[in-house]
């Protein structure tokens, strides 16, 4: 039985290269990607051997929670895609709970992302492993170590895919993912801010996290005494005593009822609908506006945007030694109006196969124009605030004075980048798949009309704006009240002849966003 | 007999695969009809071409003697389209999508509102009115999608498989509804392939085979005294299936 799990799993790694020429990249990209972790991961824990053993200790502790924390957090992401990980799938097969759970382990001990993240962790025998007993330790405890990664990353999936194969489930996941790539960025902004991180902060921290379980392993080889075989030995025990859970988890799930077609509660009814103007300007925004707060899409847009002004926020601050220059209150606030508008760069994307809804109706550029405009203007509902928010605290942080221009001229370049938008939503529209991926926000095959189109309205936008962020820049803050006008009257032109091109367009644009993903 | 929809040599390829050879459809005024074929037959894409959803790489279409591609504006005021695949705005409510075409089609708001509740009531979906459409069964979506596509009050209403997948009980809501729209004088075209429904409810067919209308006209001139199921089966030419192979399967072979 556990012969045919990872044969299944290995047919399904295989099914990859023979896919079309994305998914043979993505697989391609995968393994080059496994091989680095698995060989970067094994300098990182393995260099520290050169350090003295408690500081290489606390790098061995850290890194071995984040591998855990990975376990963990991977294949609640890869929940869907991975038909290994949802038990339900599985429920039908004539087989014990006993040998379906050694043959859910097998396979998810195989594959490139653990193959690779094992290769890593031995490293650890060469970096802490000072003594002879405690590289014997390590010899024992690294696969005890992995084993409890895979057991654990396995009770948490099982526990949750009754919540995971829900609507609301999928919809919570879809935005921590986005979380877990801003959690990313978070060292990296500590580093940037000048925090101190040194030698005792990583103490600080491996002195908490060597009490996490595959913390202790590496605390234990780093012991190296009757204490690390201990510590060892509690390791094994806790993994024994989650795949005792994870088997219970199992066995639950594979007979409880699938209430994921059971559907979620009612939705508030809108407050402020009536605030908007009747027809299709309205309707749009206000459409857009729920979009943005239900859609998964629409979630992790703004979060993203959200957290991408807060960096640039922090980093403002961190640059003020000296002092404060125009550019650094200005700056901003304009990289954050390109970043906002953004999203218009694909307008119908997120309407999707249900485009043709709206394709019914329209029979004139006049209402496609209004449509292109209700987009926009749900943007600027919450974008404008938001910029504004972001000019205040860049002006409190640099110069009061500051605080209008730069507010200005982010609201200005946003109505640029909504010209430059209009033109590519209707000449280069791709489809923004619902199931989100960390690495394209367009459908297979469409990735590098998506690339074109964000990337040239950026540039378009931000090369639209030196007529007025030039001055502006050189200390002629006040020909920043220009820079409204400029935006946002260009995007209305802009509108107008996209509009017609749209409308000519519409049945190639339904296709360009419904492709299957 | 006016008629309501009228297409001449109407042509769509994808790449080398010609999903609809020159379809010369007609529906007169006021009829109930339905657009029968085998999978593949083109059905689907021809009445994506006739909504303006698909653009056709030759042929005329009219409705109500107005050019659907020429004179949009006139045509698609007078239209109401479920297309297949049920796609519609997931993340709104059932009312919310409602209140949204209404408003897209131009309805004043009070106006909008009043048709959308009554269309909830008539189609029972007044309890799930402010759940997510991407909860909804398929059903309920259906249902959702006709009410939406019947808001502005169409003059002709094209359905591509309106009770695919639709248990008995909407089926028979969805039904009356029709029923009760083209009594006042409406059109309906809607796509199927379940004879006995078509049967039941169209008093005009057409049948649609490789790419091509292979008869239409009243359901009775059709038929011709057999069962519509006879005579489909007969006009698309399904061969009487192979007595061969299979011989493990039943228990009689033990």
């Amino acid at each position: 039985m556990v012969g045919l799990f990872v044969r299944l799993k290995l047919r399904l790694v295989a099914g990859s290269l023979k896919g079309t020429g994305g998914r043979r990249a993505g697989f391609v990209f995968s393994l080059i990607a496994g091989l680095l972790v698995a060989i970067v991961g094994f300098f990182f824990l393995g260099a520290p051997r050169i350090l003295e053993p408690g500081m290489a200790a606390d790098i061995g502790i850290i890194f071995y929670t984040a591998i855990l924390t990975m376990w963990i957090a991977g294949p609640l992401l890869m929940f869907g895609l991975d038909d290994t990980l949802d038990p339900a799938r599985l429920a039908l097969f004539p087989l014990r709970t006993g040998q379906l759970a050694r043959g859910l382990l097998a396979s998810s001990a195989v594959g490139i992302w653990p193959i690779a993240s094992l290769f890593a962790m031995t490293g650890v025998i060469f970096g802490v492993g000072r003594s002879v007993t405690g590289v014997l330790l390590g010899i024992v405890g690294v696969p005890i170590a992995f084993a409890c990664c895979l057991v654990v990353s396995r009770l948490v999936t099982t526990g949750l895919s009754g919540v995971l194969r829900t609507r609301r489930g999928r919809d919570v996941l879809a935005v921590a993912v986005i979380l877990v790539v801003v959690g990313t960025q978070v060292p990296g902004l500590l580093l940037n801010t000048g925090l101190n991180i040194g030698p005792e902060a990583i103490a600080g921290l491996a002195d908490v996290l060597r009490w996490t379980p595959t913390g202790m392993v590496v605390h234990g080889i780093a012991d190296g005494g009757l204490v690390g075989l201990a510590e060892v030995i509690a390791v094994a025990l806790f993994t024994a005593g989650c795949a005792w859970l994870w088997i219970i988890a199992l066995k639950a799930a594979l007979v409880r009822p699938d209430a994921s077609s059971q559907g979620g509660g009612s939705v508030r009814r809108s407050r402020f609908g009536g605030l908007l103007p009747e027809g299709v300007l309205g309707a749009v925004a206000a459409k857009e506006l729920k979009y943005a707060r239900r859609d998964p899409r629409g979630r992790v847009t703004w979060v993203s945007v959200l957290a991408i002004m807060i960096v640039m926020i922090i980093s403002t601050r961190s640059n003020t030694d000296g002092g404060p220059t125009v550019w650094m209150g200005v700056f901003p606030v304009w990289l954050g109006g390109l970043v906002v508008a953004l999203q218009a760069t694909n307008s119908f994307g997120i309407d999707g196969r249900a485009l043709w809804m709206n394709a019914v109706v329209y029979a004139k550029p006049e209402a496609l124009r209004a449509d292109l405009a209700g987009r926009q203007l749900a943007i600027s509902v919450i974008g404008v605030p938001l910029l504004g928010v972001t000019a205040v605290v860049t002006g409190l942080l640099t110069r009061p004075e500051w605080i209008l221009p730069a507010a200005l001229t982010g609201w200005g370049v946003m109505g640029l980048v909504f010209s430059v938008g209009s033109f590519t939503s209707v000449y280069m529209a791709y489809t923004q798949p619902e199931r989100i991926n960390a690495f394209t926000g367009a459908a297979p095959g469409q990735g590098g009309q998506a690339f074109v189109s964000s990337i040239g309205s950026m540039v378009g936008g931000a090369a639209l704006s030196l007529p007025v962020l030039i001055p502006v820049m050189s200390g002629f803050v006040w020909v920043s009240v220009l820079m409204p006008f400029y935006g946002f009257g260009l995007a209305w032109l802009a509108r107008r002849k996209a509009s017609e091109i749209g409308l000519r367009r519409m049945p190639e644009l339904m296709a360009d966003v419904s492709r299957p993903t | 007999m006016t008629e309501a929809v009228r297409t001449r040599g109407l042509v769509k390829a994808f790449g080398q695969q010609v999903a609809v050879a020159g379809v010369d459809l007609v529906v007169p005024a006021g009829s109930f009809a339905g657009l029968v074929g085998p999978n593949g037959a083109g059905k689907t894409t021809t009445l994506s071409m006739i909504t303006g959803l698909l653009r056709p790489d030759g042929g005329l279409i009219e409705i109500h003697g107005a050019d659907a591609w020429a004179d949009p504006v006139k045509v698609k005021a007078s239209i109401g389209v479920l297309p297949e695949g049920l796609r519609l705005f997931e993340r709104l409510s059932g009312r919310e999508l409602l209140a949204y075409n209404a408003e897209l089609r131009g309805i004043p708001r009070a106006e909008g509102e009043q048709r959308a509740a009554e269309l909830l009531a008539v189609m029972d979906l007044l309890d799930s009115q402010d759940k997510l459409v991407v909860d909804y069964s398929t059903g309920m979506r259906k249902k959702i999608g006709l009410a939406a596509a019947l808001l502005h009050n169409p003059a002709v209403l094209f359905l591509d498989e309106p009770f695919e997948g639709v248990d008995p009980v909407s089926a028979n809501t969805l039904a009356e509804v029709l029923r009760r729209y083209t009594a006042s004088g409406s059109t309906v075209i809607f796509s199927s392939h379940v004879m006995d429904l078509v049967e039941r409810l169209c008093d005009w067919v057409s049948v649609m085979s490789r790419g091509q209308i292979v008869a239409q006209g009243p359901i009775d001139e059709v038929r011709r005294g057999r069962s519509l199921n006879e005579a489909f089966l007969e006009l698309v030419g399904a061969g009487e299936s192979g007595e061969g192979g299979l011989t493990w399967l039943g228990s009689s072979s033990g």
